[in-house]
């Protein structure tokens, strides 16, 4: 028996180093070079725009403690609250979502990511909104009541922390849920059969358990609210609170803009924070959590009893004011010509929304934020794909170090990589600054790490031996991306697709610093909107934004769970 | 079986792993259409060693070659890649791709050799003939069962007219019952095609059952090199007597040619299958070749049946002998008690004295 067979197989050129070597270079230009830039900055003691410096020394740091002393205090004050308050929230929630028997678990679950995705900036605003002196909607009804002066303050200290612990807190529960989750349920339940009741297993055996979980996220969530910009800048610059992050941005604002001094202090935050998640890390691994395994247990929930109607409230509770409240607000504000809750004064109209899609700077803004999600999510998720095989289906040497720079953006606060990137392309031989182009560059450098982490998880989970055997078939390199890898991503890709654009669409820290006159994008526009404009069209401004990115996140939504059917 | 023609020559290859190794100087040859097995428990290197042959996995010395051509040479610095050494392979997880239908996922080789559109339709339908699937040739592949996975897999192999196809453990994924069907289709399919083969395996029964020689690999080396009835008559030393097929290791020492002494002072007649240096401490009996009555010229041993267990293929007896404890396998006709004395019997052909 025998086949026709008239083909040959030709020998083919090598791509796949040269691919590599490519990528390489590119993604450590773009990731490397701008924190060069900023780290000789920092030590420019003479003319802060001269580059290179003319004058090295180490004048910027010990500015930061003998000018800027208060801002250090504030920054710790207010991290150290939001913490608190994330941790006690945070825990509070994970403990009723995964050990109770509370109805609507499994929505309830969801519900909680929603306040990470309304963004700290939308948050802040609505915030303001609610509770600003005189004319925030409960401080408006106190003294329609009756009351004197003013029920709440959001322009102050608390203020801002209450934000970032409602907004960026959400990490707190995710993370101690999981360490909830991954405690094998045997082992309370063997403190029962020993005859603990059920106060004393809690306290004897969860607890201990699950201290180390909450510890980790302690020092996480603290390390990410030092380097918090978005509440600070919109409600701290108003109430002349600063922050380190705010003040960062205030010194590149001044005249002339005190690159160094922002540069020190953008470096002194990185390595805080650097030291802090570096200290995280070696805590998770150390021993004590032999218990905690990577497995992912249903512990069996407590019945609550009539109790459970009581913590349900509380999930609600936190809902509503991270979610509903914050939403509600924003939508009263933006349908009216002067923003109040005494409804018999109340002016309803649509002339926000005709202003935010009419007036010229807004509209491009939204144009061009719009456009720019688009174009990274797409030409970035082909390049991230490519990067991921890299990293964890090439045999090349060196592929450990390309998933390190790749993931090396993520331990930079956002807002010091965009003075970076500021900084490293103003003296770049390359005229792109203030335009979009940088913009582009910007992004898909900060959403390396989001998109690179979204598909490995994907790509380990294809088997191996699909791409091996299209190679035994007779297949290259470039066929077998072609024809098999890449459509396998296929619903990996449109997932990170989808995470990318929306991370593109709510872009803050780097925006603020790259966006030029002729190449706004939304979310500094929201902000500078807020500082200048009325509140009622920043709040239709900020309510586009939040639909585009519910929009692209109900999608997700749809395909993941799509998605985990087609490849299991 | 013909060896006339070598096919495929792998010699002293080693494959690292840091500073583990996987395959340490394994030498061996399988010649024009003939079926070659690596047998061996999981960690023996069979799966390393099938590897570097498609080139999937780079060796740290020695060579392989195909036809004469080096796939593989550390002298001369050579290392063909996988797609251009034209062999096929079955994958242990099949492999099939499930975003594709199961024609095209049997056409990708004949589409990566650029064959016309007829030709490539004409290789498909043959190629799922042979496994029975022309009829679900449209269907999604990840809607197949395990079972129809195994033959798109095997059909996509063949398609393309490979004159090698490496097998992966191609059937541990089937239950048993599916498993053996396989075996029985997959011996009678590489008849038809005159492929050559090399296969690999844990399944020892597998491994007797459809090879034309097997290769009993450990740790990284070559235990025995045989045809089916040569590693199962003849193991060379204790461990192919123990993997392969079950046998009774019975201790003692050599006192002539072939004769050994076992340590209840019994003397047994033996052979050996190779020449003898004297120090060597072990026989081998197989379950199977042992009867328990008596007789002439065969090796004779008084014994009490101790443990009797019904398998239904078979019966299982422990019996208690000079020789010490013996397993013995019976058809399970004429069942003996439990406490009934026996004389326990086998040829000397059976009795085979392993390597030191």
């Amino acid at each position: 028996m025998t086949f026709i067979s008239t083909g040959v197989l030709r020998p083919r050129f090598n791509w796949q180093a040269l691919v590599t070597l490519a990528v390489l270079l590119v993604v450590g230009f773009l990731v490397l070079l701008p924190l060069t830039f900023l780290v000789g900055e920092s030590f420019n003691t003479g003319d802060a725009l001269a580059f290179p410096p003319e004058e090295y020394g180490i004048g910027n740091y010990l500015a930061i403690f003998e000018e800027d002393l208060h801002v250090l205090t504030n920054t710790v004050a207010i991290a150290v609250m939001a913490t608190a308050m994330a941790i006690v929230i945070g825990f509070t929630l994970a403990w009723i979502l995964t050990r109770t028997n509370v109805k609507g678990r499994a929505t309830l679950e969801r519900l909680m990511e929603l306040p990470y995705y309304m963004t700290p900036l939308v948050g802040a605003l609505a915030w303001g909104v609610l509770t600003s002196p005189k004319s925030g909607f409960f401080n408006q009804l106190y003294q329609l009541l009756g009351g004197k002066g003013d029920l709440f303050n959001i322009y102050s200290m608390f203020g801002i922390a209450w934000i970032m612990a409602l907004f960026e807190g959400t990490v707190a529960f995710v993370m101690i849920a999981a360490s909830m989750k991954s405690m094998d349920p045997a082992l309370e339940e063997s403190a029962r059969v020993m005859g603990a009741g059920k106060l004393r297993t809690a306290l004897t055996v969860t607890l201990p358990l699950v201290m180390p979980g909450v510890l980790g996220a302690t020092l996480f969530v603290f390390a990410e609210m030092l380097g918090s910009f978005a509440a600070a800048l919109v409600i701290g610059i108003p109430g002349r609170i600063y922050v380190i992050t705010t003040a960062i941005w205030d010194s590149t604002l001044s005249y002339p803009p005190a690159y160094g001094r922002a540069a020190a202090m953008g470096l002194a935050l990185f390595l805080v924070m650097f030291g802090m998640l570096s200290f995280y890390r070696w805590v998770v691994r150390r021993g004590s959590y032999a218990t905690i395994t990577g497995k992912a247990f249903r512990p069996r929930p407590m019945d609550m009893g009539g109790l459970s109607w009581l913590l349900f409230g509380v999930c609600a509770l936190y809902v509503f004011l991270a979610v509903v409240l914050p939403i509600a607000a924003l939508l009263f504000t933006s349908l009216q010509r002067f923003a109040t809750v005494i409804l018999s004064q109340a002016q309803f109209t649509f002339a926000n929304y005709q202003a935010a899609f009419s007036l010229g700077p807004v509209r491009t803004a939204m144009v061009n934020s719009l456009s720019l999600g688009f174009g990274v999510a797409s030409v970035g998720v082909i390049v991230m794909a490519l990067i991921v095989w890299i990293i964890y289906r090439s045999q090349l040497i060196g592929r450990g170090y390309v998933e390190y720079l790749v993931m090396f953006p993520q331990a930079v606060p956002r807002m010091v990589f965009g003075l970076a990137l500021l900084w490293a392309w103003l003296n770049m031989p390359i005229p792109i600054y203030g335009t979009l182009w940088l913009l582009a560059l910007a992004y898909f450098t900060v959403m390396l790490p989001l998109g690179v982490r979204t598909l490995a998880g994907v790509v380990l989970q294809i088997d191996k031996s699909l791409e091996e055997c299209a190679r035994v078939c007779g297949a290259g390199w470039g066929y077998q991306m072609r024809t098999i890898t890449l459509p396998l991503l296929k619903p990996g890709i449109l997932a990170a697709w989808l995470l990318i654009f929306m991370a593109c669409v709510r872009e803050l820290g780097v925006s603020v610093f790259l966006m030029g006159p002729n190449a706004k994008v939304i979310a500094p526009s929201i902000v500078a909107a807020w500082q200048s404009s009325g509140t009622e069209l920043t709040a239709a401004m900020a309510l586009i934004q939040t639909f585009t990115v519910i929009v692209a996140l109900v999608i997700l939504y749809r395909l993941t769970r799509g998605m985990t059917k087609e490849l299991t | 079986m013909s060896d006339s023609v070598t096919r495929i020559e792998v010699s002293s290859l080693k494959v690292r792993y840091g500073d583990a190794v996987a395959v340490n100087g394994v030498s061996f040859t399988v010649g024009r259409g003939e079926h070659v097995t690596l047998l061996g428990p999981s960690g023996c290197g069979k799966t390393t060693t099938l590897r570097t042959i498609a080139g999937l996995e780079t060796p740290s010395d020695g060579s392989i070659r195909i036809d004469g051509q080096a796939m593989y040479d550390a002298a001369e610095g050579k290392n063909v890649p996988t797609e251009q050494r034209g062999v096929s392979m079955v994958f242990q997880s099949y492999a099939v791709w499930p975003h594709m239908t199961v024609f095209d996922n049997v056409a990708y080789g004949l589409r990566v050799r650029k064959l016309s559109k007829a030709d490539i339709a004409a290789n498909v339908e043959r190629a799922l003939d042979l496994v029975q699937m022309r009829h679900l040739a449209e269907r999604g592949a990840s809607k197949l069962s395990g079972g129809q996975q195994q033959r798109v897999a095997l059909a996509r192999a063949i398609a393309f007219s490979p004159t090698v196809v490496l097998f992966d453990e191609p059937l541990s994924n089937l239950d048993a019952k599916l498993r053996a069907e396989m075996r029985v289709e997959l011996r009678e399919l590489q008849r038809r095609l005159d492929i050559t083969s090399v296969y690999v395996t844990h399944d020892q029964e597998e491994a007797l059952a459809i090879s034309d020689r097997v290769i009993v690999m450990n740790v990284g080396v070559i235990e025995q090199i045989g045809t089916p009835e040569q590693i199962y008559n003849k193991p060379r030393s204790r461990f192919v007597a123990d993997f392969v097929g079950s046998a009774n290791l019975i201790k003692g020492r050599l006192t002539g040619p072939d004769r050994f002494e076992a340590e209840g002072g019994v003397v047994l007649r033996a052979i050996a299958p190779h020449t003898p240096r004297g120090d060597e401490t072990e026989v081998a009996v197989r379950t199977a070749y042992i009867d328990l009555q008596p007789r002439p010229g065969d090796n004779h041993v008084p014994g009490i049946v101790r443990q009797r267990m019904f398998h239904g293929d078979f019966v299982q007896y422990i019996i208690d002998c000079a020789c010490g404890k013996l397993i013995v396998r019976r058809p399970p006709t004429n069942l003996l008690d439990e406490g009934a004395a026996v004389r326990v019997s086998f040829s000397p052909e059976h009795c085979v004295l392993l390597e030191g």
